[in-house]
């Protein structure tokens, strides 16, 4: 099969690799650069479990291709925090138990980043919507909304201090 | 003076929350084996049939193509761990035979190099088929004699019990109620697709097996009773879980033995993850059920008699419908002080996808038809349906007569009192009417639930303390974390117990090869069994940890306390020890003591106290369109005594939104066996946007033999959230709906009818 060469900027790094055609962008982070934080709950873009960021969009690694991500800028789970130092966002959902099982947990927080990307102060509302791109089967979304409202409330006193 | 705790009843942060949050948590799909291959079935089209042949040979010659294994000659695990309890009843569990039973039932595996030469190898593979007649419908499946499902025919178990006198109790009744209830086929969902595992059978004979198992012990007992292995031989490790309700109490049917047999057959690790059509299609399911129920009460709204017949759809293989069954009568004859009941129910095979424990377990089919009973009477009385409740619910100190024992705690008259207070109950359930098409209304409804499996099933628990040299604890334990949060409790117990901090506490990692038996997560039962047997290894390792203190400072144990890390005398505080320095003494510096302190216990708990819940729900039903808006819930539940609020909290809303969802809007469809909506597009989880306010409101009775007073939550709090929401859209329209999901189309129907 001809490969496809690709160039990506993965939580901090470039790395060039040569892709197969039909390869998901999931399965190049999971399989290849062992970024296993990123989930798949059904490969098909409904549960959003498998949300990273590109170019600082929130997007389904599965229903993208690895092809199509060439030159991109993708941030994963295992890029948020810096060194030891969580990201507000992730003391949050830990702080406000929001993570029950964790399995949708990744993508959640990676859909939340991209909304604070563009959206410093959103309301609860706007949470939600974002949210209700992420399943969740534990919670009942009442405290991941929590815990994002509370990042974002971290973020804005952090950057005032 | 209010009890100093350190550890109970704080919601501290879960001990695995940040390896969630920053994606180093591994689940089974994220282990890698060194040489490992993927594995892969294929499934059945039929929803019955035999197989005739398998021809391999073509796909065979594919590069990269390691091995095969056939129902032929992989048994099915086809019963669950009551089985396990003598040889005889072991060797029923495992079935091997060349039938197969619903449409996605495996017939075959495959082991390749990477998964392209798995579908491959697949469309290869020939399979001759002959059809059999299909049974769907359980009413006929249980008539049936010439077409029989299993060997022993298409009714799985049948019960009939009766208490007191059902027709006395019916002549003793002013009114009678007769209705029939049907309930959905719901699935678990979990995030984490059912049927992921790494199976390694190494060449010195040891199998080991990573497995998202709730039950990692009796997962084991089914291995090695599968492959024909000593226990001693398999080893289960269960990785972080991505939910599980239920749905991994034990093997997934077709998965880990399918796996472990390749990985024998090949000596190479070997990994198979199911796609999330094959968890909807080919995992279990809630039972469906129809349930008859006819009810008496008196005039004064005492109820007298309760005559109950259940048929539930069991699907192709069963694991859990005894139990479900068993559920169901003791939930149902719990509850209320009703003198005279009759139960019967009869479970049946069919040909679908097969059915086993969910959530609940068959409380929420159950409660749907109590509750709505409930609340008809009621109505027909003029009776406050609160009222009617409290009159009839069973009080402290009575005796339930199915489990023949003394209820010792309930605290369900405060949940009403506390959902009412809250809700707004006594003016939302007189509301002035409103014009226009949105109506709005209120209802309620109670719930019992068991804690752990008390005597009806095996149900062991274990836990070993260690205090190490430097004063920090290792807890041993094979409770698995499903999501809930049990360890977390479990260490919080520990500390409360031994007197030392939470954040000195380290859990085990979930390995049936360095952990105790267990029977694992199931039925609301770790923070109760778990926590009494982690108390009990806890209390023996402080008292160790006291007699050593007692030498050292010349004190008697019953003047001793622990705090902040230190041993001291209570009237004489400076009398003390660091922790740390009186264990390295005993373990490394007195040369001529050596021993670590360890606590441990095992053994069963002694009793499987129900657990109360009483739930308000709001909705507003849009009349032209038949649409259901929930507005509110407000759900009481009395846990004995949370452990973890927050934790309980994170169980309730979780649990509710799942109840709506069970009410509302999931319900698998099929059409001649063929499911026709298992994708997260066409079944419909409920979303962040379509969730309303839910006010969590924890009532602690304070259970007697609880741990620190603790009960259940995890399953009780889904089971009456559809009996509310039917009875609030009742209060708004008047439809009284009778079938689960609630759809609109079946409202508007209703409201067409009236």
């Amino acid at each position: 099969m001809t490969k496809v060469d690709i160039k990506i900027h993965v939580n901090g790094d470039w790395y060039e690799l040569a892709v197969n055609p039909g390869e998901r962008l999931i399965d190049v982070l999971r399989d290849r650069l062992d970024l296993s934080g990123t989930k798949e709950g059904c490969g098909e873009g409904e549960c959003g479990a498998c949300t990273v960021n590109l170019d600082g969009q929130a997007v389904l690694s599965c229903l993208i291709l690895a092809a199509q991500a060439d030159g991109c800028t993708i941030l994963t789970i295992e890029g948020l925090q810096k060194g030891l130092e969580l990201h507000p966002l992730q003391k949050a959902f830990v702080g406000e138990s929001a993570v029950q099982c964790g399995f949708c947990t990744p993508g959640m927080i990676m859909t939340a980043k991209a909304l604070l990307n563009n959206e410093a102060e959103p309301d609860e509302n706007s949470i939600r919507k974002h949210l209700s791109n992420n399943l969740c089967r534990c919670t009942g979304y009442d405290r991941p909304v929590k815990a994002v409202l509370k990042a974002a409330q971290d973020i804005k006193e952090d950057s005032n201090a | 003076m209010p009890e100093s705790h350190i550890a109970v009843g704080k919601s501290l942060q879960r001990i695995d929350g940040v390896a969630k949050v920053t994606g180093s948590a591994k689940y089974a799909a994220d282990i890698k084996l060194e040489n490992m291959l993927h594995a892969k079935l294929l499934r059945s089209p039929h929803a019955h049939a035999k197989v005739k042949r398998i021809d391999t040979s073509a796909a065979q010659k594919l590069t990269g193509v390691r091995a095969f294994a056939t129902i032929l000659e992989v048994p099915k695990v086809i019963e669950y761990w009551f089985s396990l309890r003598t040889e005889e009843k072991k060797k029923q569990m495992f079935l091997r035979d060349n039938i197969v039973r619903f449409v996605g039932d495996p017939v075959l595996a495959v082991a390749a190099d990477d998964q392209q030469t798995l579908d491959q190898a697949l469309s290869l593979v020939k399979v001759e088929y002959e059809s059999l007649p299909a049974l769907h419908d359980p009413f006929k499946a249980m008539e049936e004699t010439d077409v029989k499902i299993h060997s022993r025919g298409n009714v799985a178990f049948k019960v009939k019990k009766v208490y007191g006198d059902i027709q006395a109790g019916f002549n003793n009744a002013d009114i009678i109620i007769d209705n029939t209830y049907r309930t959905s086929k719901q699935k678990h969902a979990a995030l984490e697709p059912f049927g992921t595992c790494v199976a390694h059978y190494q060449a010195n004979g040891k199998l080991t097996v990573y497995s998202s198992t709730q039950l990692p012990h009796w997962s084991r007992h089914y291995l090695a009773g599968a492959l024909e292995l000593p226990l001693n031989r398999v080893r289960v490790i269960k990785p972080h879980t991505g939910g599980s309700f239920g749905g991994r109490c034990g093997l997934i049917h077709g998965l880990e033995v399918m796996c472990a047999w390749l990985s024998r057959r090949t000596g190479r690790p070997v990994r198979m993850a199911f796609t999330r059509e094959e968890d909807f299609i080919a995992t279990e399911t809630r039972h469906p059920m129809t349930i008859s129920m006819k009810t008496g009460a008196t005039r004064d709204g005492l109820i007298t008699a309760n005559e109950v017949e259940i048929v539930s759809d069991v699907g192709g293989y069963g694991t859990h419908y005894i139990g479900v069954i068993a559920d169901c009568l003791s939930t149902g004859v719990g509850l209320y002080k009703i003198p005279n009941y009759s139960f019967s129910a009869t479970a049946v095979f069919t040909n679908k996808s097969l059915c086993g424990a969910l959530r609940g377990y068959g409380n929420p089919q159950m409660n749907f038809a109590q509750e709505s009973q409930m609340d008809i009477i009621a109505e027909k009385l003029r009776m406050d349906p609160l009222e009617l409740r409290l009159k009839n619910y069973r009080r402290l100190g009575e005796i339930d007569p199915v489990l023949n024992e003394e209820i010792r705690s309930n605290g369900l008259q405060e949940c009403l009192e506390k959902g009412a207070k809250s809700s707004g109950w006594q003016k939302k359930r007189h509301p002035t009417p409103i014009k226009g098409t949105r109506k709005r209304g209120i209802g309620l409804s109670v719930m019992l639930h068991g804690t752990g499996a008390g005597k009806a099933l095996p149900d062991p628990a274990a836990a070993t303390v260690m205090i190490n040299a430097d004063g920090s604890v290792n807890l041993v334990t094979a409770a698995a974390d499903e999501g809930q949060g049990n360890r977390t409790v479990l260490a919080q117990i520990a500390s409360e117990t031994l007197g030392i901090e939470f954040d000195k506490i380290s859990v085990s990692e979930t390995d049936t090869e360095t952990t105790p038996l267990d029977c694992g997560t199931h039925g609301s039962r770790q923070a109760y069994s778990g926590g009494l047997a982690v108390k009990a290894a806890a209390t023996e390792a402080r008292k160790k940890l006291l007699a050593y203190a007692k030498k050292e400072l010349g004190i008697n144990e019953a003047q001793l306390r622990i705090k902040e890390g230190r041993v001291f005398e209570a009237e004489n505080p400076a009398n003390k020890i660091r922790i740390s320095d009186l264990m390295r003494k005993t373990q490394i510096e007195d040369m001529s003591v050596c021993e670590q302190v360890i606590g441990s216990a095992a053994g069963v708990a002694p009793a499987m106290p129900g657990y109360y819940g009483a739930i308000f729900a709001e909705v507003e039903v849009d009349i032209e369109t038949g649409e259901v808006n929930v507005l509110k819930l407000t759900t009481a539940f009395d846990v004995g005594r949370a452990i973890n609020p927050g934790l309980v909290e994170g169980q309730i809303t979780g649990g509710a939104v799942m109840g709506m969802g069970f009410a509302l809007t999931e319900n698998l469809l099929l059409n001649d066996g063929q499911i026709l909506n298992g994708s997260f597009a066409d079944y419909r989880l409920l979303r962040a946007c379509d969730v309303p306010e839910i006010v969590p409101i924890i009532v602690e009775s304070n259970e007697p033999t609880g741990p620190y007073g603790a009960k259940g939550i995890g399953e009780g709090c889904m089971v009456n959230v559809a009996s509310a929401i039917s009875n609030a859209i009742c209060h708004a329209t008047g439809v009284r709906l009778t079938d689960l999901c609630m759809t609109p189309e079946s409202i508007l129907q209703g409201l067409t009818r009236r």
